[in-house]
């Protein structure tokens, strides 16, 4: 007989392992992966390639230089390269997946100890690092070479975004953008008990549920669909942040995580900026999981206190027992919160609208001075209705129509005309004016309702030395003149060094005037 | 309370195809027996023979030494050849007796009279219990007699009988229920006298049909016996489990199964109970299955107590050929013991003889990696522990947190952890040395005292 094996029991084990379970999540988020680079082409594919190769050697690379065994086998950085450029825009050039990948394995993932040890996403860390390192560059997303701005962006601003391309990824988005396919890799593992559903679900309720008593729109479905389907809360339910490494191990743990990302990611888009602001609340709610692991211990079954009283009692259950009150109560005041404010919301609407019609009118006389009263114009609300907040137009940039009236005198004439634009692209966030035009369509000049620039620097725009210089001009579109002394018309000189709100000034006005001139009056 | 199952466990391959349906023989050894003194809970029973002393079947060789011991009985007739020390299966050296086996089977009394159990009063099926030397055959090997009287014999609501052998490979209970229904049946009746208030249940696991017929068959007509067929989960067998699965109750490790009124007993208890009380029969043999991937001719046997594992495997069909033999339990591979050697004595507690050709232990090895805290092993923990964090502590040497905090204690070394991870860690490895350097620390700290 040869020699027998001597060891401690269990003598059996079952299949899974860890190189089964990475590479079943890699399969997990093939759907995403093959949508994104069937709608988003060679681009992001490369990178895609270009994020994954970096993983593996990099941890290659790591592990022959600190000698340890190599484990790039397991699949683990796979994952990380996948995810990392599955969320990244798909026309990033190619230097941004390569370094946030390095990133990702080299510090985030090695440095803290390899596979199991570190305490941050490291798919998550190595995006949050281009984010902050590339800003401008990783959050532009272009499509057919057009800026354009994120539905999130849009839905900032109050606008409607169009759901159904979310959910199929067709939007200006992420490569793994499509709602569909990372519900269904998602779904699967938590069919497969791969992922937590304690995690991704509490994720999803806490947020919705915060997201509808504080975004100001209750249980609105469209706005909480839209709020659900953008900026990373799919990808980031299912696949970040049941990240097993960077989760709580107890049940409890892995609620309370849940939704402290739910709670914080909703928050940082309710009150904050709205772009990548999941990727923070997943990165800051993994700071906090060793705290939920020393402190989170759920007693062994013997030791709960109703398990302790059954046995004292004789084995009876009392009823008090049987219902998880905590849980009820709160359920009952979260819904009864949220349908009231759903219900203000509603009954208010109108209200709300015309109040904000007031707080412009102020606005719409200024530059609008010889009306005494403003009224809808229908073909244009038609006309800004069916943009569905897209973009409007090429060749302005972000910009956006808002609203356009017509003035009107005594005796019930049209004397002049106030469009309502944004540009996104102001140097410090959106830049809203009112565009004051008579019924010719020479500027009678323009006011802002939105600026929120650098002091001293692009927040000059609104001295008449910069905005004067539209007023009394009738041309089709203005020009941005760098080198000062602007010679005609159309020309407009730039505040010194505050090119970029300048740029979003003139092209706001610009689209202002196509918009004037296509729809107001091309429509009469 | 009723619950459909316990939670937690894990589903392992349940291998049992390879002898369920081969019926109980009975496996007469020829080669000496060796009787281990210290093989069940409590103190080691003390010998009442000396070398050379002629010993019969059914006599008692060593008797037990205070209240939590057990009696021993031979096996076999022959002489006493020594009392020394000899290997047991976990490689222990431990104090035994010696008998060298004359083959003759000459017995102390033919225990084919039967008392009926109306005669019988409570104290007269206590002393028979304890005279026979039963202890729990599932595993554990707590002397039976001990359990049987609890504080309060009317407070036990539930007298449990497991049945479930959710051990991979095993099927001796299969076989033993399947041929001795209504003895086990009677055995059941016999403690429900002692506890009066109490309901039998029969626990099978559902992957044992013919089994939960013979045993429903059996306890037709009866209203306080009754079969219950459980979901086929490891542990499903576990005290701890059935009792949750019964009564509807948890408690925690300090306290006893009859602080939850209930007692929990093997079916081969039952049925040596049933010999005992009724026949005055002492436990000499027990069921036990020869099986796995490398046995010729795997089956379930009654086997002699002192029996040499080797014999036991040569004569009933040794090694298959050919088979290379990697690792030999003494039990199933989920709570079986790995033997260094065959040449150690069934216990009264072995129910088992599985002979694996794969170590999936040498496999794991080679497959370990970092904890990649999936969190899989707190899922699966019948007893609500955390696996992951209970290792964590015990490797940076946290022993304080490793039992206050953690509960570390609790831990029954079910294995279900170590089944379960992906990372192939020895969890419950490291769980029962975590165990022995606690229980170390305070037998010190408590010896110190007494000085």
């Amino acid at each position: 007989m040869n020699t027998l094996n001597i060891s401690s029991g269990p003598h059996t084990r079952d299949a899974m392992s860890t190189k089964r379970i990475m590479y079943t999540v890699i399969i997990a988020l093939m759907p995403a992966t093959l949508v994104g680079i069937f709608s988003y082409g060679l681009n992001a594919f490369l990178v895609l390639l270009s994020s994954v190769v970096t993983a593996v050697l990099t941890e290659l690379l790591f592990c022959l230089i600190t000698k340890r065994p190599i484990s790039i086998y397991d699949g683990s950085a796979v994952i990380t390269g996948l995810l990392l450029a599955l969320s990244l825009s798909p026309s990033s050039p190619l230097y941004i997946p390569i370094l946030g990948s390095l990133f990702a394995i080299g510090v985030a993932k090695c440095c803290f100890g390899g596979l199991g040890k570190n305490f941050l996403n490291p798919a998550l860390a190595g995006r949050c690092f281009v984010l902050i390192s590339f800003s401008n560059t990783a959050t532009t997303f272009k499509v057919d070479a057009v800026s354009t701005a994120t539905p999130l962006a849009v839905l900032k601003q109050g606008k409607a975004v169009n759901i159904t391309e979310m959910f199929f990824g067709q939007s200006n988005a992420v490569i793994g953008s499509s709602i569909l396919a990372l519900l269904i890799g998602g779904l699967a593992l938590w069919a497969m008990d791969i992922i937590h559903g304690e995690i991704c679900f509490s994720i999803l309720i806490s947020f919705t549920l915060f997201i509808a008593l504080f975004g100001g729109q209750g249980f609105d479905p469209r706005f909480l669909a839209a709020h659900l389907c953008g900026g990373g809360v799919v990808m980031g339910a299912f696949f970040m942040a049941t990240d097993y490494t960077t989760s709580p191990v107890s049940r409890l743990g892995q609620m309370v995580y849940g939704c402290l990302i739910g709670i914080l990611g909703a928050m940082f888009r309710v009150f904050g900026s709205a772009s990548d602001s999941f990727s923070y609340s997943i990165i800051i709610a993994n700071l906090f999981v060793p705290m939920i692991d020393m402190f989170i211990v759920p007693k062994p079954y013997g030791h709960r206190k109703a398990a302790l009283a059954r046995l004292e009692g004789g084995g009876k259950k009392t009823m008090k027992e049987k219902l998880p009150v905590p849980v009820i109560v709160l359920a009952v005041i979260t819904l009864a919160a949220g349908f009231a404010l759903s219900g203000i919301y509603t009954m208010t609407k109108d209200t709300i609208d015309e109040q904000k019609m007031n707080a412009n009118i102020a606005s719409y006389q200024e530059v609008c001075p010889d009306a005494v009263s403003f009224e809808k114009i229908e073909a244009a609300d038609t006309a800004i209705a069916e943009l569905e907040g897209a973009v409007y137009g090429t060749g302005f940039g972000r910009a956006y129509i808002n609203s356009a009236v017509e003035g009107k005198d005594d005796s019930g004439n049209t004397v002049g005309y106030v469009i309502g634009v944004t540009s996104m692209d102001g140097y410090d966030g959106n830049v809203t004016l009112s565009l004051g035009l008579d019924a010719e369509g020479t500027v009678n000049g323009i006011a802002f309702t939105t600026l929120n620039e650098t002091p001293g620097m692009g927040m000059r725009v609104d001295e008449p030395a910069f905005k004067g210089q539209f007023n009394n001009k009738s041309v089709n579109a203005f020009v941005l003149n760098k080198a000062g002394n602007a010679a005609s018309d159309e020309e407009i000189d730039t505040v010194t060094g505050a090119s970029t709100t300048s740029g979003a000034v003139v092209n706001a006005v610009n689209a202002g005037l196509d918009f004037f001139f296509n729809t107001v009056k091309g429509g009469e | 309370m009723e619950r459909t199952t316990f939670r937690g466990g894990v589903h392992p391959k349940e291998w049992k195809e390879f002898s369920k349906d081969v019926p109980l023989r009975v496996f007469d050894a020829k080669k000496d027996m060796v009787f281990v003194l210290g093989q069940h809970i409590g103190r080691p029973a003390k010998p009442i023979v000396k070398k050379n002393d002629p010993v019969k079947v059914g006599q008692i060789i060593a008797e037990a030494d205070g209240f939590v011991s057990a009696n021993i009985a031979c096996s076999c007739s022959g002489k006493v050849k020594a009392i020394e020390k000899r290997r047991n299966v976990a490689g222990a050296m431990m104090e035994c007796i010696v008998v060298e086996n004359d083959g003759q089977y000459e017995q102390i009394s033919d225990w084919t009279k039967r008392e009926e159990l109306s005669g019988l009063s409570n104290e007269d099926i206590l002393n028979r219990v304890k005279a026979a030397g039963i202890i729990g055959l599932g595993g554990a090997g707590f002397p039976t007699h001990v359990k049987l009287a609890p504080k309060d014999p009317l407070a036990i609501r539930y007298l449990i009988v497991n049945g479930a052998e959710c051990e991979p490979y095993l099927t001796c209970n299969d076989q033993l229920m399947r041929s001795k229904a209504p003895e086990i049946v009677e055995g059941v009746e016999i403690l429900l006298q002692l506890f009066q208030s109490a309901v039998g249940v029969i626990c099978i696991e559902n992957n044992k049909p013919e089994a939960i017929m013979a045993m429903e068959k059996a306890t037709a007509g009866k209203n306080n016996i009754h079969v219950k067929a459980l979901p086929t989960k490891y542990p499903q067998g576990g005290e701890r489990s059935l009792i949750q699965v019964v009564a509807g109750m948890d408690y925690p490790v300090t306290k006893l199964p009859a602080d939850a009124g209930c007692i929990v007993d093997n079916v081969g208890t039952i049925y040596a109970i049933q010999r005992a009380v009724l026949y005055n029969e002492p436990l000499i043999s027990h069921v036990m299955t020869v099986t796995g991937e490398g046995a010729a001719a795997p089956g379930n046997y009654w086997v002699r107590e002192g029996t040499s594992f080797a014999e036991l495997l040569e004569e009933t069909g040794g090694l298959k050929e050919g088979a290379e033999v990697k690792k030999l339990l003494a039990g199933g591979p989920m709570m079986g013991i790995a033997m260094s050697s065959l040449d150690v004595p069934v216990q009264k507690n072995n129910n088992g003889l599985t002979i694996l050709t794969t170590d999936e232990v040498e496999q794991a090895e080679a497959q370990q990696t970092a904890c990649l805290r999936c969190g899989r092993c707190t899922t699966v923990c019948p007893q609500g522990l955390m696996p992951q964090l209970m290792a964590s502590a015990f490797e940076f040497n946290e022993l304080e947190r490793y039992e206050k905090k953690l509960y570390g204690l609790d831990c029954i070394s079910c294995g279900c952890c170590t089944f379960i991870c992906p990372a192939r860690r020895p969890l419950t490895q490291m769980f029962k040395q975590a165990k022995a350097e606690i229980l170390a620390i305070k037998r010190a700290a408590s010896e110190g005292g007494k000085k």
